[in-house]
Parts: structure tokens; sequence; C-alpha cells
């Protein structure tokens, strides 16, 4: 019986001391992020990763965004955040300002940037985010273009949207595309669709030279560009009826009117290319295009936006260097393009500008398209109490978006909804920048 | 000297400190957090009655309020009445009563969130059932896109609410009604009683203790409104349909301010409470115990 005993704890110190001469050649790194849809792919990268470097050991795990940041804000309240995670362009103010993220400028320093689509880079530096230190690296980005129905333009005998399309020309088309058949006032196709939501109005106001926010990034100021776009976009609603109210559209959803050829244009980020394609199938031709540029832009003024989602460094990691080399394995041009598939492109230019990427045998023919965004400036409006002063996600009934579609659907005018959303945003902004 | 038996504590024991983890130590964990600036990522910063003070001066607060009483004014009466109608059809002894017993009450355990996928179908302004029925059916010309108005948001909403709990309500007076005595009902028919009189003056008093506890409890569940609201119309347009627990949600797990999100909780848990209470005191008016 004792000799049991004795061979059996011989056993467990000998597998215990073999496991701690591991332990010491075995660098473990934690790594979270936000898309559960997409672990075939990212485990693949990792075992990638992993075999290319023997001793390292990537522990992925990985929450849906509605999860994934009350997940990480309880990590980052308890001092035990991933050594590399995903970070959003809405959350990382918030974030670098509590010194959540590590400083990679020295890192960034060693590399070319020239490879990447550096314009999209402002909100991953800090505190400028022209001549900033960078605190989390771009991975891919999204913008907004103008997607229209090329069965539609070729049945009312229209030219397809050009990059120097004016807001005129996009009206007359609209026109054109708004098709009422049986004359009930209600249009069975409508040349456009939009409501109050950032990727929607944003666009607009930025390739007409505006801003939603004073130069320091600190309170909702409206420049008159910025309000001569929101009246443009309503008016197309309010006046021109080329565009159903939101509250005619209710009860489908805001990303199926485009691609159930309720509506011939529709301006939302790219990544609803994969949404559209699935939605619309074979059933229409459609392509995408810039969204036309405002009247009062000027090439110092007009902005593309763009959003991108970033790798960070928690400041705590014990293997920074290891963390920056596998950031740059996921960053770097050797990444398949069909790792970013439909309208999300990698911030690497070397991925993102090969045929793979552009895939031609699917709809939109020109994604190209897209790309443009990345060479332009971007701005954007993100400050912390984003979500509440613009009205997003499950808040999108309130703010910004909920009183511009009190304008959209003829409760108020521009002026009245203007004044109410922006004194509301500037109480709560007041609350983060006294 | 006998020792207390240890084991009964033992089986006890999972179900208090699970109990203690997820429900009594958060709580207490919240009523701090209500006088605390907290956005989760740093630690609380005391704050004194700051959050209480916000919401007092804030005219969204009231709003939502406001929106809170007139949702419960609708649940509660329409869901004690739908209950209450329901249970009466079918505490009779016809075939197949078991049937439609199941049926009225399979909306109450079917998934909420399925639940308002439906009926977001259902209330569609252009492709919707009610729509096209009032149109084709009613000749209507111009109904209301019931989600998007102001007007029609909260009462959509209620209308849902009501028609996925009324069969659990249902199901609490007709064990009321089973239980009353038939020989009083023969009784009262012999003195030439109506059926209304019957039911008036015979099975209401009687089922009242029945009425107290529904009305206690769909009183609560009308302030804890949130999956078939997150699903319908997100507590627009323009917070039209925004109640307390929904924006209890918003503030916590969107703009993730924990402290003032804490003190919309426990300002809903007080007025819950005040009206129990009350609710309580008044019970000896009119509620009666056989």
């Amino acid at each position: 019986m004792n000799r049991i005993i004795a061979s059996g704890l011989a056993a467990a110190v000998g597998c215990t001391l073999a496991a701690g001469a591991a332990a010491q050649e075995t660098i473990e790194i934690d790594y979270f992020f936000w898309s559960p849809d997409r672990m075939e792919l990212e485990q693949r990268l990792i075992d990638a990763y992993m075999a290319a470097n023997p001793g390292v050991t990537i522990n992925v795990q990985a929450q849906p965004p509605s999860d994934y940041w009350p997940r990480m804000s309880a990590l980052a309240a308890a001092g035990d955040l991933p050594d590399v995670f995903y970070m959003s362009s809405g959350f990382i103010e918030e974030w670098q300002g509590n010194g959540l993220l590590a400083n990679l400028q020295p890192y960034v320093d060693q590399l070319d940037l020239s490879d990447y689509y550096t314009g999209t880079f402002g909100p991953a530096r800090f505190p400028d985010s022209d001549t900033g230190d960078m605190y989390a690296f771009p991975v891919n980005w999204v913008g907004p273009v103008l997607f229209y129905n090329q069965d539609a333009f070729d049945a009312a005998g229209l030219d397809y949207p050009s990059d120097d399309w004016t807001w005129d020309e996009f009206l007359a088309a609209a026109q054109a595309l708004t098709v009422d058949e049986n004359g009930d006032g209600r249009a069975e196709q409508y040349g456009f669709w939009a409501y109050g939501r950032y990727a929607q109005i944003e666009p607009w106001v930025y390739r007409n030279g505006g801003r939603l926010l004073n130069p320091a990034g600190t309170r909702l100021d409206p420049t008159p560009e910025a309000v001569e776009a929101l009246r443009f976009v309503t008016d197309l609603t309010r006046e021109h009826g080329v565009a159903p109210t939101p509250a005619e559209m209710e009860g489908i959803r805001q990303q199926d009117v485009f691609p159930m050829g309720l509506a011939a244009m529709w301006v939302d980020g790219s990544w609803n290319v994969a949404n559209t394609r699935t939605v619309a199938g074979d059933d229409f031709n459609w392509g995408i295009a810039l969204v036309p540029q405002g009247p009062s832009a000027t090439p110092d003024t007009m902005r593309a936006y763009t959003w991108i989602d970033m790798l960070a460094m928690s400041p705590d990691t014990e293997h920074p260097e290891q963390v920056w080399d596998f950031i740059q394995f996921m960053t770097s041009g050797e990444r398949d393009a069909t790792d970013f598939a439909g309208g999300m492109v990698p911030s690497n230019r070397v991925t993102a500008e090969s045929d793979a990427w552009l895939e031609r045998d699917q709809q939109p023919g020109n994604k190209e398209v897209i790309l443009q965004l990345g060479a332009m400036p971007g701005t954007t409006s993100f400050t912390q109490g984003w979500s509440e002063w613009r009205g997003y996600g499950p808040a999108d009934s309130g703010g910004m978006n909920g009183e511009l579609d009190e304008v959209f659907n003829g409760r108020k005018t521009l002026d009245e909804a203007m004044a109410a959303f922006v004194d509301f945003g500037n109480s709560v902004l007041t609350r983060y920048y006294p | 000297m006998r020792r207390a038996p240890i084991t009964p504590y033992l089986f006890l024991a999972p179900m208090v400190v699970g109990l203690l983890v997820f429900r009594v130590i958060p709580i207490g964990v919240s009523f701090f957090a209500s006088f605390t600036h907290w956005n989760v990522i740093a630690p609380p910063q005391w704050a004194g009655l700051a959050n209480y003070r916000e919401m007092l001066g804030s005219a969204d607060f009231w709003r939502v309020l406001g929106n809170t009483s007139l949702f419960a004014a609708m649940y509660v009466p329409g869901v004690m009445i739908i209950g209450l109608a329901l249970a009466v059809l079918v505490n009779r002894k016809l075939r197949g009563i078991t049937f439609f017993r199941g049926l009225f009450f399979m909306p109450y355990i079917t998934s909420l969130v399925a639940v308002a996928l439906a009926w977001r179908w259902v209330f569609s302004t252009r492709f919707g059932l009610l729509n096209n029925a009032l149109i084709e059916v009613f000749g209507i010309t111009n109904p209301p896109a019931w989600l998007s108005d102001p007007i029609w948001a909260l009462p959509s909403v209620a209308i849902v609410y009501i028609w996925q709990s009324a069969g659990f309500v249902m199901l609490l007076f007709l064990a009321g009604l089973q239980s009353i005595d038939r020989t009083l009902h023969d009784a009262a028919r012999l003195d030439g009683a109506t059926a209304w009189q019957s039911f008036r003056y015979v099975t209401l008093p009687l089922l009242s203790p029945v009425v107290f506890f529904v009305m206690i409890i769909s009183l609560i569940t009308s302030s804890q409104t949130f999956e078939v609201t997150y699903a319908l119309t997100r507590g627009g347009p323009n917070g039209a349909s925004t109640t307390l627990a929904y924006s209890v949600f918003q503030n916590a797990f969107v703009f993730y301010r924990m402290g003032y999100a804490s003190a919309l909780a426990y300002t809903l848990f007080a007025l819950v409470g005040t009206l129990t209470l009350l609710n309580f005191t008044l019970r000896r008016r009119w509620v009666h115990y056989g």
C-alpha cells in the first residue's frame, strides 16, 4: 500500500517538475476578439503563427460585441486584461485615457508605414489624431459608400454615378428612380433610403467639408457646411419625396431596404456589402460609388469617413515584444485577401490592392471604390459618450439619431431637431469634457 | 446534548451561495454604486447624491417615468381583465378544454425574442399583417406606423406584453375559480341571481385574494419591460417608448454609466416597493379571505 502511494507521489512530483521546465520555455499570450463567426479563420491564423513560433501559445477567446465590451470592461477593472485584444474607434479614447492601452509608437517607429492606409489611422493616435503616438494598430477598416441598383438605373435610362457626381445630379437621379406605379402615394421603388444613423448621415457632412464637433472635439457645434448636408439629406424625404420615411420602412431591417429593391440608392458602411450580397442574391445587379461631393466642399475641408478595427496591447503584458510580433503578423501584407471578404479593407495595402481582394466574381464589380477612401484624409466624430449623444445601437432611438428621425418622419423641422440634439449632446459632452 | 444536524445546511448551501453571489451581493454593490461615478473600466469615484440630483433635474428621466407609469396603467388592467376573461372562458367542462388552456398559456413559455420578432412583422407599417388587414378588410386608407408613432409605440409594446402574459394570469385566476365552492353559485341561482350577478357578487369577492396577488405581480412585471421593447422599438421613436427598465439597460450597458444606472434602478425599486406597500394597506378594504 505504502509503495503504491510513494510511487504515485513520485509520479506527481515528476509531472510537476516537467511542467515547470516546459513553462520556462513557453510564452502564453491571451488574445480576445469580437466576431465568434470568424473563429475558424482566426484559429487558422493562430495555428500558423504558433507553428512558426515554437514555444508560443496563443489562447484565443471570442465574444459577440454585445458581450465583448461588458466582459472586457470587467477584465480591465480587475486588472486582468488579455495580452492582445480588439479595440474599436468608438471605445479607444476612453480606454487610452484610463491607461489601459500600451503605447505602440516605439514599435511603430521601426515599421515602414508606406504599406498602410495611414489616412485611416487618426482614431488610434493620441493626444493628437495627426501627430500623436499610436496606442493600437489597425487591422482593417471600412468606409461609407453609395450603393446603387444598376438594373434600376438601366430601366430609368440613367448613367451610373460617377466620382464627380454633384448633389444636384444625385437628386435628379433619385427623382427619376422613384417609381409609384399604382399612384397610391407610396412608391414601389424609392430613389434613396436614409434615416438618422451615423453611417448614413455623417458621410454627407464630411463630403461637404462640414464638421459636427468644435475643433477641440469637445462640444457639438455643427458648421454651416454640416447643416447644409443635414438639410439636403432630410429634404430628400421631406421636400422631394424621393426617399421613404423611417416610419414607412418600420418592420424591415434597415440594411434590407436596398437589397430588397425598395430603394435604388443607399449610403452606409462598406461592411454592408456582405448582407447586400446575401439578401439581394441574383435579383438585380448593383455597384458602389463614392458618396457625392457637396457644393461647399474644398479639397482642404473635404474628408473621408472611415472606421478602423484595431489590435491593442495590454500595458501589463509580460511579453510585449512577442505581442507586437503577433500584431505585426496579423496586419502584415502576407495575410490572405480572402480573410477580408466583402467591404472590409485590410489596413495593409499589399493585401488590399490585390486581385483576390477585388472579388471580381462577385457583386459589386467595382470594390476598388472603397480603396479610394483609404487614400483620402479621414475624420470621425467619435468622443467619449458618443453612443449616448449620437444615439447608437440599443440607444439609437435617442440622441442625434432619434431627433433626425423626427425630421425624416415630418414631426419636427431640422432647426427644432438640431437645437434639441445639440443641447442634449452638449449636456452629455460636458460630463466628459468639463 | 444532541448536535444540530449539518446535512440540511449542506444541501441548502449551493442555493444560498448562488443567491448571495448572483443576487444579494450585486444588489448591495449596486446600492453603493448609485452614489458613485463608475464607467466599469476605472475604479468608481464617490459622487454623493450627484446621480440622484442629475436624475431629478433631467427632463429625460421624468419623461421615462411618465412612460413607465403609462405602460403600467395599460398593462396591469389589460392583463388582468383579459386573463380573467380567459379564465372564465376555460373554466368549463368541455371536451378538449385542456387544449385551449394550453393554447392560451403557450405565449408565456415562448421565447420573448421570438415573440417580439413575430410581432414586429405584425406591426410593420407597409408589409405588416395588421395594416394589410386594416387596409384590405376594413378599408382604412392610412393606418398608423405603429412602432414609429409616438402615440402608438408604447401601447403596441403593451399589447405584446399583455398577449404574452395573459395566459399566465389566466392560470392563476383559473386556480382561484376552481377553488370556489359550486354550491354557492347554486344557492345564488336559487335566489334568482343572473349569471352576471352571480359573477359580480359571488365569484369576484371570493376571487379577491387572487386578484390582489395578480395585481401585485403584474405591477412588478410592468416595471421590468426589456426584451420586447428592445426587439420592437428600442425605446423609440425618439424615446417615446423608453421605460425605466430600458433606460437602466441603456445607461449600464450602452453608455457604461453604472452609477447613474444604479440610481435609476434603485428609484424604480423604491417606486414599485411603495406601490406594493400601498396596495397591502388598501387590501383590507376590498380583499375578502373566505
